[in-house]
């Protein structure tokens, strides 16, 4: 054997490399079940009756005519599921069924389970339900209002308030005093969809009192959790299986009225039941971006260095709780790990509006204080006559600092990322004429949530690793919702043990049997379930390579790794040796974000990641000066990815962001008219297609963080998040006017060119930040400079 | 529901006689949205695509007939010199399945005052051809459209074709809307010149209950031009003229607010589009 005198290189045999993602083939063949595939024998099939009220009292439910019906086999009000939920333990709001009253046109009273989907829609439509209208709460005005009768909700308030913060971090008023230039700027960004293009479906099937749940969930951990307290069940009699997702987005993190009604009906009837949502259900369902209202002053030197900030939001959060408070304080979060901020204050509250509830979208609650402030730093570039990237490059955080709301910061490469994308796009250089114009912004996003959902002990991800006869499979509870987490622990798999992607077997997202992994949100997958694939598959390997030195009589150091091989023996040998040696192959790992990643004050649980993203873009536009109309032309989006698993998948996440961002800039409202929303199809909801879609430049900048696995971070938001305020500023860089609300239709820039004819204040947008009951301010500390911050 | 494909004319009219409640249905791309939206649950379905005649055109002097069943794609592909304005209305159509499958007959016969055909068949004054178990009528595409989505059809009546003069100068058509494929149009225009009878035609979609015309706006051109014998002349259009007629073309809509525009900003954009499709029309004029 020559291999004793060859030396042990790394295997870089599948990190890196541009692979087609393990289920891509299922995917274009079709042969992929999603979650509406499945069927079962006996199935039955359940459709939920909606409020046509924004908001009013069940007086009655009468399901008798209903329940009398062929083909109809059971019937389920809110007293059949009387417990309430929520994904947040502190606002537990929803009941699957509303049996006391209605928040919104869409919220589900009662369930039907037929033979078919058309009997139990007709069932639906025999259900007399008797309402007793209450006043609507439309509008942030609304809601801050006093209440027009009762409120939505009998907790938190004032009135209709859900939810409050105030912090301040340094001494404010100083940096303001000491300040050569002060702006105050306010900012509105129009609430919007996940237009997933799979619609919600979820299958139970029950017996002997255990239920097991095929769902379309970004969070079956939640879910699972959800469904064993509403349903009254211990969490070992509940199975919750996530299905291949079309498309998540943030719209599928909530547990649904859908998915406990199908669970309670299969308890109920003993047969399987399945509902699918329509279309038109999916926009009620909702949990989209918060309309946002944003108020922000900044004060500077003559150099444009922020010397203090004070940024105020409110968030439109629609008829429940969902995710509400965190989004809530993620509009105030993340600003300062882009930009040093030595004093800090925000304020910030959510309010209950009777529309369809706001919860996470890709982004979540940082879309727009980035809008926001990306655009008011243009603004003040602006003022003081400094370039606007020179101006941001003076603020830039520096990498492996603290920031002054405690958030750590390890890699980061802003500077690296703005340097690429001028390079690329020619920003700097750019002719200017009337019409034509490009913009630039930067922006960060976390790789996952420092912390759960819900107070617990447990490591954030959990990984299993088996090795047999059968092969290798990776045991894993992250969920793939299109974002290729799948392919992520195959390639992680493959890397430790000398294999391709496809040798790995995946068993992934089902309760049952999987670890736990709290879920695709938060962009933690890469991060959190890489990192425990990692442990797991590297602990698998030390024994493969035990066992294999000990047959050879090498050291273990000796024993190279790759190729399919373990030494000189061939991958399956080796594990048949090792299962000899050591008994059943299983290996388990785990990940849990660092401890002092956060600050320790009231609020401190959001913003905390173990690393950032950060990205930056250049938008090329055409901005019509007399019909308003924009056409993009190009996007360059420069990404410090840390380090690229899979540089395929990475780009594909990065052309998706930008595409969902430009959506949102330029044309994606979820509107509503007297309480119904207005565009409830794919028609009528505008969002880009192919033709609108321009050329994507992707330029992936690797700064290998120092804990992602190899050194990777998240891509799946953070590339949507500088897209918005680039389009913006690249309208101001082709007529001169600032359109300060989101989307920016023909419209809205034809108001800003009309206000600036008249001699008026050349932009559109909101005219004044309304009177908000904030609480009063706890004052932080911030981090001690001196100190050494890692 | 039942489903009916008569494969000739005379039997479509005899199954339209006999049950005029019966829905028709051409490429589907309106009436399929609305049944499964459930806005409308039709006990009967009239199929007329297996018509083989309906799907044809031709042209008889200086007048082209276009059958009723031609689609988007076969105007875009067959007919951009007879009738350029149309074809270039029916290039802006949805998309490129929608334009395989709308037809012109369909677009009509759902009256729409956003269909995209409407604007430019009025431009050029087109005429439909109607036809029943008890005889045929020629209706002035203005005169056909009577309300938003209603039309002068009786309940047995079908569109056979319709009638435009083969293009002798200019056309041009332009709308505006939230983006560019599958939209409805905030609003739309289409302008044709005449040089040899000398006249103006425009068509408005999308500004009021039905598509109009811009009558004013076509007379005061069409007096200008003539009065200052340009349309020998080929001269450059005088700026106030232009904005005049941009101006009429704007006060002859009668728009509204809605889910894709307000009534200012189409109004607004109205008198841009009028201004655009007449320089365009203009210089390709002065250019030939």
């Amino acid at each position: 054997m020559t291999a004793v005198d060859t030396p042990v290189v790394p295997w870089t045999g599948v990190v890196g490399r541009p692979l087609p993602r393990v289920e891509a083939a299922a995917k274009v063949t079709g042969a992929i079940a999603y979650a509406d595939d499945l069927q079962l024998p006996g199935m039955l099939f359940c459709k939920l009756l909606r409020s046509p009220h924004p908001h009013a009292r069940v007086v009655s439910v009468d399901t008798t005519a209903a329940r009398a019906m062929r083909g109809v086999v059971a019937v389920l009000t809110g007293h059949d599921l009387p417990t309430k939920y929520g994904i947040m333990p502190t606002c537990e709001d929803e009941q699957a069924l509303e049996h006391e009253k209605v928040r919104f046109v869409g919220d589900p009273v009662a369930a039907v389970a037929a033979v078919d989907e058309e009997t139990a829609l007709a069932a639906c439509r025999a259900i007399q339900v008797e309402y007793q209208p209450l006043a609507a709460v439309e509008s942030i005005e609304d809601a801050l209002a006093p209440p027009d009768g009762e409120p939505l909700h009998d907790y938190a308030g004032p009135g209709n308030v859900h939810r409050l913060a105030a912090l301040e971090f340094g001494d404010v008023e100083a940096g303001f005093a000491r300040a050569d230039h002060v702006r105050e700027d306010v900012f509105f960004f129009e609430g919007n969809t996940h237009l997933p293009m799979e619609q919600h479906s979820a299958t139970a099937q029950a017996s002997d009192g255990q239920v097991t749940l095929w769902s379309s969930t970004q969070n079956p951990h939640y879910v699972h959790r959800a469904l064993a307290k509403v349903l009254g069940l211990p969490m070992g009699s509940v199975r919750v299986v996530a299905a291949p997702l079309g498309g998540g987005f943030g719209g599928k993190c909530d547990p649904f009225s859908h998915e406990i009604a199908v669970c309670k009906l299969a308890l109920v009837t003993g047969r399987p039941v399945k509902c699918t949502l329509t279309r038109e259900e999916v926009f009620y369902t909702h949990r989209g971006r918060h309309p946002t209202l944003m108020w922000v002053r900044t004060g500077v030197d003559r150099e444009g260095h922020i010397l203090a900030m004070h940024f105020r939001s409110v968030l439109d959060g629609g008829a429940y709780g969902s995710y509400g408070p965190a989004s809530m304080l993620y509009t105030g979060a993340l600003q300062p790990t882009t930009y040093r901020i030595p004093a800090y204050r925000f304020e910030g509250a959510r309010v209950f509006t009777s529309k369809a509830p706001c919860g996470p979208k890709r982004g979540h609650g940082t879309p727009q204080p980035r809008f926001a402030l990306e655009v008011h730093l243009d603004k003040i570039a602006e003022e003081l006559g400094i370039d606007p990237v020179t101006l941001r490059r003076r603020n830039y955080v520096e990498p492996f600092t603290r920031t002054v709301n405690w958030l750590r910061v390890t890699s980061c490469g802003l500077q690296q990322i703005t340097d690429r994308v001028l390079d690329a796009s020619g920003y700097a250089r750019r002719r200017r004429r009337l019409g034509h114009g490009m913009g630039f912004a930067v922006s960060s996003y976390m790789c996952g949530a420092g912390l759960s959902i819900y107070w617990n002990t447990l490591p954030h991800s959990q990984c299993v690793v088996t090795a047999g006869r059968g092969g290798v499979t990776v045991f894993c509870g992250a969920t793939d919702i299109g974002q290729g987490s799948d392919s992520m622990l195959a390639t992680v798999a493959a890397e430790e043990l000398g294999l391709q992607p496809g040798a790995i077997r995946l068993v992934t997202g089902d309760t049952g049997l999987t670890p736990v992994d709290l879920g695709s949100y938060s962009s933690r997958v890469t991060f959190m379930a890489g990192n425990a694939a990692r442990e797991a598959a590297a602990k698998l390997r030390q024994l493969l390579v035990e066992a294999v030195a000990e047959a050879e009589g090498r050291s273990p150091e000796q024993v190279q790794v790759r190729d399919a091989r373990i030494g000189s023996l061939g991958f399956e040998e080796a594990v048949a040796l090792a299962e000899e040696r050591f008994g059943t192959l299983a290996t388990h790992g785990s990940y849990t974000p660092p401890a002092g990643i956060g600050g320790r004050y009231k609020g401190a649980g959001v913003g905390p990641s173990p690393a950032y993203s950060y990205s930056a873009a250049v938008v090329e536009l055409d901005a019509d000066p007399v019909t308003g109309e924009i056409d993009v032309h190009k996007v360059w989006l420069a990404h410090d990815i840390g380090r690229a698993i899979n540089e395929l998948a990475v780009r594909g996440q990065v052309e998706g962001g930008v595409c969902m961002g430009l959506g949102e800039a330029l044309m994606e409202a979820q509107a509503y008219r007297h309480g119904l929303v207005k565009q409830p199809s794919m028609l009528d909801y505008k969002s880009l297609t192919f033709l609108e879609m321009p050329d994507v430049e992707t330029i992936l900048v690797e700064t290998v963080d120092p804990e992602g696995p190899y050194g990777a971070k998240e891509v799946g938001q953070g590339p949507l998040l500088p897209v918005i305020p680039a389009v913006v500023s690249a309208v101001h860089d082709a007529l001169g006017v600032w359109v300060d609300e989101v989307p920016v239709t023909p419209d809205k820039v034809l108001r800003a060119l009309e206000a600036r004819a008249r001699g008026r204040d050349a932009r559109y947008g909101p005219k004044s930040f309304p009177v908000v009951p904030y609480p009063p301010l706890v004052k932080v500390a911030p981090p001690d400079a001196a100190a050494p911050t890692l | 529901m039942e489903f009916l494909a008569p494969t000739s004319w005379d039997e479509a009219l005899a199954v339209k006689a006999e049950h005029p409640e019966a829905e028709v249905i051409a490429g589907g791309t309106d009436v399929m949205v609305d049944l499964n939206f459930d806005r409308r649950r039709p006990a009967m379905l009239v199929d007329l695509t297996r018509i083989a005649d309906l799907a044809t055109w031709q042209i008889d002097g200086s007048v082209l007939t276009i059958g009723a069943g031609v689609t988007y794609a076969r105007i875009i592909d067959e007919l951009s010199t007879l009738a350029p304005g149309l074809a270039i209305a029916s290039r802006t159509v949805g998309s490129p399945q929608i334009r395989n499958r709308g037809t012109i007959g369909g677009n009509l016969g759902s009256a729409s005052p956003a269909g995209d055909a409407h604007p430019p068949l009025l431009a050029t004054k087109a005429t439909v051809e109607v036809a029943s178990a008890r005889g045929s009528r020629s209706v002035p595409v203005e005169k056909f459209f009577t309300g938003a989505k209603r039309h002068v059809l009786a309940p047995d009546e079908l569109i056979a074709a319709v009638t435009v003069p083969v293009a002798a100068g200019p056309q041009q058509f332009a709308k505006v809307g939230t983006r560019n494929a599958m939209v409805i149009a905030v609003t739309s225009f289409a302008l044709a010149l005449d040089p040899h009878a000398h006249a103006v035609g425009t068509g408005i979609g999308s500004a009021a209950p039905t598509p109009i015309r811009a009558e004013e706006a076509e007379r005061v051109l069409a007096g200008e031009l003539a009065a200052a014998d340009q349309w020998e002349h080929r001269r450059p259009l005088d700026d106030h003229l232009v904005d005049h007629f941009a101006r009429l073309s704007a006060e002859a809509a009668a728009p509204i607010d809605d889910v894709r525009g307000t009534a200012a900003y189409r109004r607004h954009a109205l008198a841009v589009l009028a201004r655009r499709t007449l320089s365009w029309a203009w210089s390709e004029y002065q250019r030939n």
